[in-house]
């Protein structure tokens, strides 16, 4: 007896000409009963994620719409905060910061990985390759504070950058990268970069050792130089794990709290704040929650802005 | 292919579907925040009565074992060997000590008193903590202890009116484990190089010290700027009080109705700020040196004067014995009054506090035990609140210690003392002072820009 | 063939190079920690006397020992409930389909880019109104929440793919929908749970911003939220902030070497199908 409550996944092989017949009455209480007790299993994942999730986000939603402190009564104001996120030149250049983030975090690592997955493609199985492996994903387990951490003692004034800098005599230069405004932001980027470059490049060298050889010797035979062949073989075989990368690159620099938290507090000034501290110190701080909440449905809306359009191509291009 | 599009448009719509009930269902609930809120300013306005009695060590710590939660600053020794003391006479008493750096605790304070109250706690500003109701109101404390029969400058900055403002008269809502003074230290090795014999008398005479020491390839002053505390504010305000007379000043950072910080004296002051700027007298990286640093070098005689305040004094007297110097800041015109900052060391109780008789108890033992006192000066460099004329150790003359308590009585004589621009509302040291200090510093903002900006800040959250 | 010699020389060279770049904040946390407490060292430089004592005395500083079994507690409340859920509502929606699994589906992907900032301020209060601020379980029930949406997609993405004719026969056995999930599909799954389990282990251990928002006592956050505690309160000693770090770090670096294969294979599959 077959039960209707299960299904059957569309690229599942079916015999050919069979068809499930609908047999209803015989077997409808079972499969009644059946298809409650399979809501039984679905219910305590949705309970936590409903009550700690979906609820918190619909309040973010109602809060960003009222003016409160937190403590005492609320004034609805609106879609104020709104314009306030929107016309507010502080606030717009934190939102400006988590797209210039990208750069570092998204562009950087993408780019290093797909060069080191192409130039080390014939040697991906040794065990330098595999020691690379493991020791480039250090930065991904440790926490995200530790890394930030250890870069700002890195990059303080005395640090090991301006020591190898001076070895190399561009003693020139030297400064203390977190705290100048002009480089403090970019020098968040570069700590970023260190924590996603690893995961990059594994995903990309991953990526890569499943591309058929074959495809490279035909590409070979209709004679394609080194860039053709990055175009035509490497590059599409791998647009999955690229777009991998670049979603959860983008994430991490648009939601990015704990590196800038510890290392530089969103300053000098407000040089490196991001939206993620942002809504922060407003709502714990500053005491606005009104406008935190604005802030973070702004936030979402900009990682999913930024996210199903990659996803969106990601998709196509595997068509 | 066209399954999965379909899917995926289906999807999208669902998903928009999903968004719009979200959201209908968040702005039909009722507004956040409850309208009797726990603890309004009208509530905590009457003063514990229920204290006039307990003013003994058994009535407000009891004989039980009491664990009190304290929330202290990091890299000031003070609290802890005042608690250490107070645990030796009243061995039932322990302590659970949290400390923070004083931007980790500023932008703390009003979560933790809120959720979390400790019985005693490091506070930067109070007007917006109280406003919001989140410290004890201490006036039956005042009069059990009698603390309101001290000199009234000692507490006046911790008075605040209903609602939290405006500060200066009121009830009082923290005490002090002691008051400051600040004003320059030098380094009396490098002077001696540059044939700087006393202090300066004028301010043209401390901007010619200044020039002296450049010339002589000494860093002129050594002061941090960096990380969420600009430490610029010390001699910016210390110009302020050179061009002008320190009441303006008062009433800005006490919320008085229409004081503004943009006068005509505090932009010569900025002015005169950023020439030294301009001039090169600070160090390259003051804009990425934190507070410790800062002292780290000045004590390895790495620049000649920097501004800072007598916490320090103990730590320079035993860092460079014999080696630092103090004055206080000279006034622009020969002759002319001194000011100085000169606050008390914040500390209050949580509104909250479980142990609140106790922490009050602590609060009035620091200020009336000698050994207490004898630690605060000799620890902490300070002087200790208190009755004028209660027990003060002897200090060693030539210390620098000395030197900043002697400069206490010429403040007071001269009613030169302000409170710290930083302390003005809770936010404006985080949000307004440092940011723009620290572009000060960087050459991105102007004097007259800095002023506006911070008075703009002021009025935006005094106002909203 | 002289082509790819030189491109497995500079292949080689450049892994090299981006090893060295990888460790090298780890070396200057280890030589750093080993200088005089309270000093300033001038970068890379091995102290003349390493002051091994800064380890035991960041270890009793940080009470490394409450840290590890704070962490090792949150762990144990997320993680095997987090798993368990998630499977069970993965099974539910990729395999039985249940009526509405659609609907459920979307719920859950609505969570699935959201970063955590976006509901931290309505959470401390939500949490607030539990009474369990400054609680483990501040951290753990929220956590196991906001793992979900990753963890139902992950799981429901194995059972989709889950053999029908299974369940139909065993169906026709007469099993009951718990002992098909418990008894048949569960062994299925191994790998892919596995994968799970390893992912939440990671973000739990390295959870940040829940830990500091929801939990002041250092001893009762995770790991990472205790680090931050311990920047805050030993940050102006440098070597002593560097010790404290890297006792910090270490427990992570160790499991992951331990089990660095299934490591990087969950977390390789969990970036491709996330």
């Amino acid at each position: 007896m077959l039960d209707l409550s299960t299904g059957r996944h569309p690229a599942a092989r079916e015999p050919a000409g069979s068809r499930r017949a609908p047999r209803r009455k015989p077997g409808a209480r079972r499969a009644a009963r059946a298809r409650w007790a399979g809501w039984l299993f679905v219910v305590p994942a949705l309970g936590m994620y409903g009550l700690f999730v979906l609820r918190p986000l619909a309040l973010t939603i109602q809060y960003s719409l009222y003016q409160w402190d937190g403590i005492g009564p609320s004034t609805w104001t609106g879609l104020g905060n709104y314009a306030t996120v929107f016309s507010d030149p502080a606030l717009l250049a934190i939102i400006g910061n988590a797209f210039k983030l990208i750069v570092a975090f998204s562009v950087v690592p993408v780019l290093l990985g797909l060069a080191v997955a192409v130039v080390i493609r014939r040697i991906s199985a040794s065990r330098l390759a595999l020691t690379a492996r493991t020791v480039l994903f250090l930065p991904q387990v440790i926490p995200l504070v530790a890394a930030g951490i250890a870069w700002s003692w890195l990059l303080s004034s005395t640090g090991v950058a301006n020591q190898f800098l001076s070895a190399i005599g561009l003693g020139g230069i030297t400064r203390a990268w977190l705290g100048d405004f002009s480089t403090a932001l970019p020098a968040v980027g570069l700590i970023g970069a260190w924590v996603l470059v690893g995961l990059c490049t594994v995903l990309l060298m991953s990526g890569m050792t499943k591309i058929d050889p074959s495809l490279y010797e035909a590409a070979r035979i209709d004679g394609a130089g080194l860039w053709r062949e990055f175009t035509a073989v490497t590059l599409p075989s791998i647009r999955q794990e690229i777009a991998v990368c670049v979603t959860v690159t983008v994430i991490a620099a648009l939601a990015s709290f704990d590196i800038v938290y510890i290392s530089t507090q969103g300053g000098p000034g407000e040089a490196t704040m991001v939206p993620g501290l942002e809504i922060y110190e407003l709502a714990f701080s500053h005491r606005q929650v009104g406008l935190a909440s604005a802030l973070a449905v702004v936030l979402i809306v900009l990682v999913l802005a930024c996210v199903l359009p990659i996803q969106r191509l990601a998709r196509k291009g595997a068509q | 292919m066209s399954v999965q599009v379909r899917a995926s448009r289906r999807r999208g719509g669902a998903l928009a579907v999903a968004m719009l009930g979200l959201l209908a269902a968040a702005t039909a609930c009722s507004a956040p925040g409850s309208p009797q809120a726990q603890g309004t300013a009208g509530a905590s306005a009457a003063p514990a009565t229920s204290t006039a009695s307990a003013t003994s060590a058994a009535a407000a710590c009891g004989t039980a074992p009491v664990t009190m939660d304290a929330y202290i600053e990091t890299g000031f020794q003070v609290p802890n060997s005042l608690m250490a003391e107070f645990t030796k006479q009243y061995p039932n008493v322990k302590w659970n000590i949290r400390q923070d750096q004083f931007a980790v605790i500023t932008q703390n304070a009003p979560r933790v008193l809120a959720s979390d109250p400790p019985d005693i706690m490091r506070l930067p500003s109070i007007s917006d903590l109280v406003k919001d109701g989140l410290l004890k109101n201490l006036d039956g404390y005042a009069t059990a202890y009698g603390w309101d029969k001290w000199p009234s400058s000692e507490l006046v900055q911790l008075r605040l009116g209903p609602g939290g403002r405006p500060r200066g008269e009121g009830s009082l809502y923290a005490m002090g484990l002691n008051y400051s003074m600040t004003g320059v230290f030098y380094n009396k090795k490098l002077a001696a190089r540059i044939g700087m014999t006393s202090a300066p008398a004028t301010l043209a005479e401390l901007d010619q010290d200044l020039a002296k020491a450049k010339q002589a390839g000494i860093t002129p002053i050594v002061q941090f700027n960096g990380g969420a505390t600009g430490g610029f504010a010390f001699p910016l305000q210390d110009l302020m009080a050179a061009y002008g007379p320190p009441g303006p000043i008062n009433d800005w950072i006490f919320n008085k109705p229409g004081a503004t910080i943009n006068t005509p004296a505090n932009l010569q002051a900025a002015q005169h700020l950023a020439q030294w700027i301009k001039a090169g007298y600070f160090e390259a990286d003051a804009n990425a040196m934190d507070y410790p640093t800062m002292i780290s070098r000045f004590t390895h005689n790495s620049g000649l004067f920097t501004f800072d305040g007598d916490w320090e004094s103990g730590n320079f007297d035993k860092l460079m014995p014999g080696q630092a110097g103090f004055f206080l800041m000279p006034p622009a015109q020969a002759g002319g009054p001194h000011a100085a900052m000169s606050a008390p060391l914040t500390y209050g109780i949580a509104a909250k506090a479980k142990h609140a008789d106790c922490a009050a108890f602590f609060l009035n033992w620091v200020a009336t035990n000698p050994v207490a006192r004898t630690i605060d000066v000799q620890v902490g460099g300070s002087h200790p609140l208190g009755a004028s004329g209660a027990s003060m150790p002897a200090i060693k003359a030539g210390t620098v210690t000395a030197q900043t308590l002697a400069a206490g009585s010429v403040i007071g004589k001269e009613n030169g003392s302000m409170d710290f621009i930083a302390n003005a509302t809770g936010a404006i040291y985080a949000s307004a002072w440092t940011p723009e200090l620290q572009k000060l510093f960087a050459g991105k903002e102007t004097p007259s820009g800095l002023l506006s900006t911070v008075q703009a800040d002021y009025k935006q959250e005094l106002g909203g | 063939m002289i082509g790819s010699r030189r491109e497995a020389i500079i292949g080689r060279a450049l892994l090299i190079l981006l090893m060295a770049f990888t460790v090298l904040p780890f070396v200057s946390l280890f030589t750093t920690a080993l200088q005089p407490s309270g000093t300033y060292p001038l970068g890379l430089e091995w102290p003349a006397h390493p002051q091994w004592g800064n380890f035991t005395q960041a270890f009793k500083a940080a009470q490394m020992g409450s840290l590890l079994e704070s962490s090792a507690l949150i762990v144990a409340g997320v993680v095997p409930v987090s798993v368990l859920i998630a499977t069970m509502a993965g099974f539910a929606i990729g395999h039985l389909r249940v009526p509405g699994s659609r609907l459920a589906f979307l719920l859950f992907l609505v969570g699935l880019t959201l970063p955590f900032e976006g509901v931290i301020t309505p959470l401390y209060y939500e949490v607030q109104g539990m009474g369990l601020l400054n609680t483990r379980w501040a951290i753990i029930l929220p956590l196991i929440g906001l793992f979900m949406p990753f963890s139902v997609y992950w799981m429901r993405a194995h059972f989709v793919t889950a053999p029908a004719e299974l369940t139909d026969a065993a169906r026709t056995d007469g099993v009951n929908t718990w002992q098909l999930f418990w008894r048949i599909h569960v062994p299925l799954a191994r790998p892919a749970i596995s994968s799970l389990t390893i992912l939440l282990f990671l973000w739990t251990w390295n959870q940040f911003l829940l830990a500091i928002v929801l939990v002041d006592d250092p001893t009762k956050r995770t790991m990472a939220g205790a680090l931050g505690a311990f920047q805050g309160q030993w940050g102006t000693n440098i070597p002593l902030l560097c010790a404290g770090s890297l006792i910090i770090l270490v427990p992570t670096l160790l499991v992951f070497l331990a089990f660095q294969r299934h490591f990087v294979v969950a977390l390789l599959q969990g970036s491709l199908k996330g």
